[in-house]
């Protein structure tokens, strides 16, 4: 354990405690939930992030790999006030550094979140030091890495290969799932409620799906900027009208390009387990887990197309639906791990719609 | 949407005197509730019986009542405003059933009147135990397997079917009132037989034992469209078995996976709904298996309570304001986020900080009663503390308890002291750290979850870093940082705490305070609620001259509680028409004062020198103001002012005149006021000697204390020996025991005044019903005096004003006085505001308070023109009654003297004395029996002065009995009394007559340590069957008054009427 430092592109440094073997470089950002450490570090959608937590103490309940989000620690640092470094059971600092996640505590995290909120999200390296040098190869990596933010991150995280998955429903759905970077208890909550899934790399094309013929294709969440997962947004399009589809986090993002709609990227993001959602469709408010940097533009949408949830705190676009063309999408996290169940209603919803086709 | 259009008018129910279980967290909710109401352009009518609160201020409702809580007072009151609805759901227990009892009797259908909040279904389905069950089982929710038991039988094959140990919960009773956990057969049958007692319906409930399973409770929120929100969840140290009020407990939760979490917060969702709460705050308790993590539900509260204004405080989230406009229709999507102000209400809190409760216990003013902590609370009060890292949180809680030791004060290392839940658990448990237990053995020994132990072994490590190695800036900035103060780490370093403080400053190690915004940065949030962290770097230095910085009063205890938290808040008010601005500080998240839209600004932080040091450094106020938080900022303010800071009000030599018994009674001595004798003793010896003039009885107290602690009457020398042996520890030459020639049969009256450069006001004098010998604060009082000749009145105001203006007072002067043969002796003056304070004003309509601010700020005559403020100009009487928390403590003795043992105080307002003494009783929780036995104990000296008051008896038709001497001396006197044997004359004796029920209420008076310890037994049982006992003539006697009155039966009830402006 020594002294090391937070580089920021924005010229900013915070210093903290390091640990760890490797440096790292990545987009730093916050998340807001009490809970849930080892489900978001294996979440696909924080790949090339930093995580910087704002709840204080960490690794308080150690780890278990039961609650893996996929089959990596995708962080590329984890950053807290206090982690527990406890000798009585095994401990979540030490499984984040036996996986080659840098760990930066002891560091002002308010100061860091409110330079945050205020700078928006920004690129940031974690290096083994202090002096002037580590911060220059901090800056280093920063210039070295940032232009990989112009690329399909959900290429770097998907599946290389298609593969199946039995579900328990016998009367279910065939679900065919595109994995942008597909978290594990989206497809646990599938399998629940279909008779098949098949997992698709985000590079498929429509014509393997449509193949395999499904009654729905499901898009799922991933990590990086929507506007370059172009090959992605193609065979969305290709599938529109032809098979009832749902997407979650990236899947909506994409959905939304496939019928037309922009992205934009949100000053700093919405990361946490207490985003309130006004569902116009089930006429509810309810809590929701959020996980995303860009957000769909509801001016940019043709006009079919009906905006069904909202972000209470900002307005934010966080559902919608076309009729016509048989699909909707959610911004949020119903499938939850971690944050609140109160939405997993619409996996329900997916499997009624999807029945139907 | 928004509001509901046809609701007008609405009553909201207080929660009446503060005891244990039941203290200013409903002040805090109701007093929330109110304001949200009036702004909503509601007519709001409250009733609530305890004028110590903030919500019984005249401005707060629309009408206010203090009257008491009970059918015939409370159905008179709404026979005549005719509301359109009722909120039971803010006043704690004492509400919800006295909703239940006036929905029971068909009053609310008969007046029309709908109840918000919570439908009688809801209730009874949360508090009906076996109802509840039935939820529970609807919904799929586990709960420990218990039998509902009413009778003395059911229970005993109950617990043959559960096997020990066994916990028991009587049903409809406030802080787990008569249950317990038993251990044995022996000890159920005890327990079992107060716990049938206890419930109002006789009902208990018996359950299997989940004793060291983890605690928590969630915090929610529901509105009428069913958006469901959980603004904190809570997580207990202490394992269950303790009562949660007792326990130390942590915000948020800290050792539950997200998984564990959620389906936890899924199973409250499914519990509030399937009870029925429509609209509101509830909560729920879950106990987990740190094993197999089962998990059980162990009550829900379809109200707010102590927990929610502890989750209010913990986030920013004001729970009962919210919970209130819900209630008359709104939903949490309508409502704004008050702290953020650009967000809503429909949100959960997440907290980029810790909140640690810590319980602040009274066991020593309680002799005899047993330091275990069980599931019925005990605690008088509490202290939160918020910091970065639990650590931090945990260690500036008990920086705010002003326990005297701190956890660094090294203790006997005492395993069985570890192995049990008791009040001082956490000081030996730090011994053990220190004598190097292992984090496994202490975990099997206390059951308290690693995770925390591994937290106080941490701080443990730093304790031992800090004896052992030179103290450098490193190794300072990480022991403030793990919460050590200056002055635990100067004990531990052997240097002085300036000395610390220095090193501290010079390396700029010092506090920033960041803000308790409910969403941990995510939002801007502009509202001052600030707390301090050593993890961050210091805020730059500001100059506030409009600024003034107000010091609370800490922790609710014994002697000071409410009553300042009151004089606290309605001075701001005042401070803010004179045109400062407010800062702030308290650690007791019970409060008003620590709501954050009360004041300016609001630093959450304990009551101590370093803390206020730093915000004063920080803030650079105009100056700080320590009269009104009662003894507590009195006993820090020379520290500060030693350290340059500006004092509002009464010079600090003014204040030490009024402290230093030595100088007090100098000065009284030039100034011709009649003074007991007295003298001063380091020791036996002195005090011996002290005694040949002085003369037996003599009260004996130690200098410098709060609430009469360690004050004794001592009617022989042998009395006098004991009580030297008994407080050596407190008594030194630098701290010498006072005494003072007791004033036998004297009245006793507290005058209450103010002054102001050039004018002063008295407030008012209230008489004692008690004679002397009784605290102030547990003696009941009368104003206007009704036995203290005129004269005498005005002349020992006059006395009284000249001893102010001596003592060169600026604010308050609170004095207590004795007269005896018309001489007027000077007691006791306390150079502040006063427990008092709260009671004078509402009973005479005198703002004392904001006339206290004004002669601090030094305004002058013509500006306050103190001629309009009269305070013996009303038509009303009013009666300060007293609850006293002894059913909690059963071994102790319930006997009144010089130390001060009640926790609270009811106000009975009439047209003439016995209508106010009625009502004050009947606040009190005092049963006036129409009928029935009366037991009469008496001790020689008041035998003639209760003869009237037998003879009143008999011809009202009670029934008389008494033991020996006194039934003999009736029966020669002519009035019919059966005897009944002493305790130790054999059986059945008296104690077992009360005991079986037959005995309507006692009198009985005793002095002498022997006779008082020969009659304990007589006090306890009517303590354990709620039998009303009066241990003092003047207070029998005003017992009789009342029970005329109440045979008459007519009562009127009065609004209060405003203050003068």
């Amino acid at each position: 354990m020594s002294w090391g430092s937070l580089v920021l592109e924005s010229g900013k440094v915070f210093q903290g405690q390091f640990m760890g073997q490797k440096e790292s470089v990545g987009e730093v950002v916050f998340n807001t939930s009490h809970s849930g450490y080892e489900e978001m570090a294996t979440d696909p959608s924080y790949y090339n992030q930093i995580l910087v937590m704002t709840a204080p103490m960490q690794g308080n309940y150690g780890e278990s790999n039961e609650v893996w989000e996929s089959e990596n620690i995708w962080i590329k640092g984890f950053v807290c006030l206090e982690i527990q470094q406890s000798t009585r059971e095994s401990s979540w600092q030490q499984k984040l550094n036996a996986n080659g996640c840098p760990v930066f505590h002891e560091v002002d995290t308010r100061k860091l979140v409110l330079h945050l909120r205020e700078q928006g999200t920004v690129w940031g390296a974690l290096v083994n030091g202090v002096d002037e040098a580590s911060i220059a190869r901090g800056q280093e990596m920063i210039a070295q890495n940032k232009a990989s933010s112009s690329q399909d991150w959900t290429q770097k995280v998907c599946t290389s290969e298609p593969y199946t998955l039995e579900g328990k429903d016998k009367l279910g759905p065939k679900v065919a799932m595109i994995d942008f970077g597909c978290k594990k208890n989206i497809l646990r909550e599938l399998q629940k409620r279909s008779r098949e899934i098949k997992v698709f790399p985000s590079t498929v094309a429509a014509s393997e799906i449509l193949q395999w013929d499904p009654n729905a294709v499901f898009l799922s969440n991933g990590p990086g900027d929507p506007s370059f997962v172009d090959q992605g947004t193609e065979t969305v399009k290709e599938l529109l009208g032809k098979k009832y589809i749902f997407g979650i986090c990236m899947g909506h993002q994409v959905l939304a390009r496939a019928l037309g709609g922009r992205t934009y990227k949100l000053k700093f993001g919405h990361r946490g387990s207490n985003h309130p959602i006004r569902d116009s469709i089930t006429n509810t408010i309810y809590m929701s887990a959020q996980n995303h940097g860009y957000a769909v533009d509801e001016k940019s949408m043709p006009s079919d197309i009906e905006v069904t949830h909202l972000n209470l705190n900002d307005n934010v676009v966080s559902g919608i639906k076309c009729e016509r063309l048989s699909c909707a999408s959610v911004q949020f996290h119903p499938e939850s791990h971690p944050g609140p169940h109160d939405a997993a209603k619409i996996f329900e919803h997916f499997a009624q719609q999807a029945r139907q086709c | 949407m928004g509001k509901r259009k046809d609701l007008k008018k609405v009553v909201l129910l207080g929660s009446g005197p503060i005891n244990i279980g039941q203290a200013c967290e409903f002040d805090y909710s109701g007093t929330q509730a109110c304001k949200a109401l009036m702004a909503e352009g509601l007519e709001v009518i409250l009733i609530n019986s305890n004028p110590a609160t903030i919500m019984t201020d005249v401005e707060v409702a629309t009408r206010v009542y203090v009257e008491p809580l009970k059918i015939p007072f409370v159905k008179k009151i709404l026979e005549k405003e005719k509301p359109d609805a009722l909120i039971p759901t803010l006043g704690g227990q004492t509400a919800l059933n006295l909703a239940l009892d006036l929905e029971k009797e068909g009053i609310l259908k008969e007046l029309n009147i709908e109840l918000l909040g919570a439908k009688v279904k809801t209730i009874e389905a949360a508090e009906d135990r076996a109802k509840f069950s039935k939820v529970l089982d609807d919904v799929g929710a586990k709960y420990p397997k218990s039998i509902m038991v009413k009778t003395f039988e059911q229970g005993l094959s109950a617990a043959e079917e559960l096997g020990f140990p066994i916990i028991l919960r009587p049903n409809y009773t406030l802080g787990g009132g008569g249950g317990g956990v038993a251990y044995s057969m022996e000890e159920y049958k005890v327990r079992l037989a107060t716990a049938l007692h206890e419930s109002p319906t006789s009902e208990v409930l018996v359950d299997e034992s989940i004793l060291g399973w983890k605690e928590y409770e969630l915090e929610v929120i529901r509105d009428k469209d069913g958006t469901f929100v959980v603004i904190c969840s809570i997580e207990n140290i202490d394992a269950c078995g303790v009562h949660t009020g007792d326990s130390i407990t942590v915000a948020p939760q800290q050792t539950l996976s997200d998984r564990e979490y959620q389906d936890m917060r899924d199973e409250a969702q499914k519990i509030i709904n399937a009870v029925g709460v429509e609209t509101g705050g509830a909560n729920v308790q879950f106990a987990v298996d740190p094993k197999t993590k089962e998990r059980v539900v162990i009550e829900m509260n379809p109200r707010v309570s102590r927990s929610s204004a502890l989750a209010s405080k913990a986030t920013g989230f004001p729970i009962a304001k919210i919970a209130a406009l819900l209630a008359i229709g709104y939903t949490l999507d309508e409502l704004k986020n008050d702290i953020t102000g650009t967000t809503l209400s429909c949100y959960e809190p997440a907290l980029d900080y810790v909140v640690t409760k810590v319980p602040k216990f009274s066991f020593e003013k309680f002799p005899g009663a047993k330091d275990v902590l069980s599931t019925q609370m005990k605690s008088i009060g509490e202290v939160m503390g918020i910091g970065r890292t639990f650590k931090e949180s945990f260690q500036k809680c008990f920086l705010g308890l002003e326990n005297g030791d701190s956890l660094m004060t090294p203790r006997a290392l005492d395993e069985k002291k570890i192995s049990y839940p008791n009040s001082e658990r956490m000081y030996y448990l730090f011994q053990a750290l220190r004598e190097g237990y292992t984090v496994e053995r202490l975990a099997e020994m206390t059951l308290i979850n690693e995770w925390y132990l591994e937290q106080f072994e941490d701080i443990a490590r730093m304790e031992n870093d800090l004896k052992t190695n030179e103290l450098n800036a490193e190794t300072l900035k990480k022991a403030k940082r793990l919460g050590f103060s200056d002055s635990s780490i100067s004990t531990l370093v052997h240097r002085s705490e300036i000395e610390i403080r220095e090193l501290r400053h010079k390396n700029n190690i010092r506090p920033k305070f960041y803000k308790v915004d409910t969403c941990a940065a995510e939002f801007k949030s502009e509202t001052p609620y600030f707390y301090s962290t050593y993890w961050s770097e210091p805020d730059p230095v500001q100059q506030n001259p409009d600024t003034i910085l107000l010091l609370g009063s800490g922790p609710n205890r014994i002697g000071q509680g409410i009553e300042f938290d009151y004089s606290c808040v309605r001075s701001v008010k005042e401070f803010q028409r004179q045109g400062f601005k407010v800062a702030m500080l308290n650690s007791n998240p019970e409060t008003v004062s620590t709501d954050y839209d009360t004041s300016d600004s609001l630093y959450f932080e304990a009551l101590h020198e370093e803390t206020i040091l730093e915000i004063l450094f920080q803030l650079n106020p105009k100056g700080f103001v320590s009269q009104l938080g009662g003894q507590t900022p009195i006993n820090i303010a020379p520290k500060l002012i030693e350290a340059g800071f500006n004092m509002l009000g009464s010079s600090l030599d003014s204040m030490d005149l009024a402290e230093d018994r030595g100088r007090f009674i100098q000065i009284c001595k030039e100034f011709g006021f009649k003074i007991p004798r007295s003298g001063m003793a380091s020791g036996l010896e002195v005090a011996l000697e002290n005694m040949k003039h002085i003369g037996y009885p003599a009260i004996c107290r130690p200098s410098y204390v709060l609430g009469g602690r360690r004050m004794e009457i001592v009617e022989d020398e042998k009395e006098l020996i004991s009580y030297f042996h008994r407080h050596k520890n407190f008594i030194s030459e630098k701290s010498p025991c006072l005494m003072d020639q007791f004033l036998d049969r004297a009245l006793e009256v507290d005058v209450d005044l103010v002054r102001g450069p050039d004018w002063t006001v008295v407030g008012g004098v209230i008489e004692h019903i008690e004679a002397a010998g009784v605290h102030s604060g547990d003696s009941m009082g009368v104003i206007p005096p009704q036995r203290l000749k005129e004269e005498t009145c005005e002349k020992l105001q006059k006395l009284s004003v000249s001893l102010a203006e001596q003592l060169n007072i600026l604010g308050f002067l609170n004095l207590q006085l004795a007269i005896k043969e018309d001489q007027i002796y000077m007691i006791e003056a306390n150079p502040r505001s006063s427990r008092s304070v709260p009671f004078m004003a509402k009973a005479t309509g005198v703002p004392l308070v904001n006339l206290g601010v004004k002669a601090m700020l030094g305004l002058t005559k013509d500006k306050v023109q103190p001629e309009k403020y009269k305070w013996n100009r009303g038509q009303k009487t009013a009666v300060k009654g007293v609850v006293f928390p002894f059913k909690k403590f059963l071994e102790s003795d319930s006997i009144l003297g010089p130390e001060m043992k009640s926790t609270g105080e009811s106000m009975g307002r009439g047209s003439n004395y016995s209508e106010a003494l009625l009502k004050a009783l009947v606040s009190s929780r005092f049963e006036l029996p129409l009928k029935g036995e009366v037991f009469l104990s008496l001790r020689d000296k008041d035998k003639e002065e209760l003869l009237p008051a037998a003879k009143e008896l008999e011809k009202m038709g009670y029934s008389l009995s008494a033991t020996g001497g006194t039934a003999q001396f009736l029966s020669d006197n002519g009035v019919s009394c059966l005897k009944i044997k002493k305790v130790h004359e054999g059986r059945p004796n008296c104690v077992d007559r009360i005991q079986s029920g037959e005995v309507a209420f006692v009198i009985n008076t005793t002095s002498g340590k022997q006779s008082v310890e020969a009659s304990f037994g007589i006090r306890q049982s009517c303590t354990v069957y709620s039998v009303p006992c009066l241990t003092e003539s003047d207070a029998a006697n005003a017992f009789l008054l009342a029970l005329k009155k109440h045979k008459e039966g007519d009562f009127e009830v009065y609004p209060l009427e405003p203050m003068v402006k």
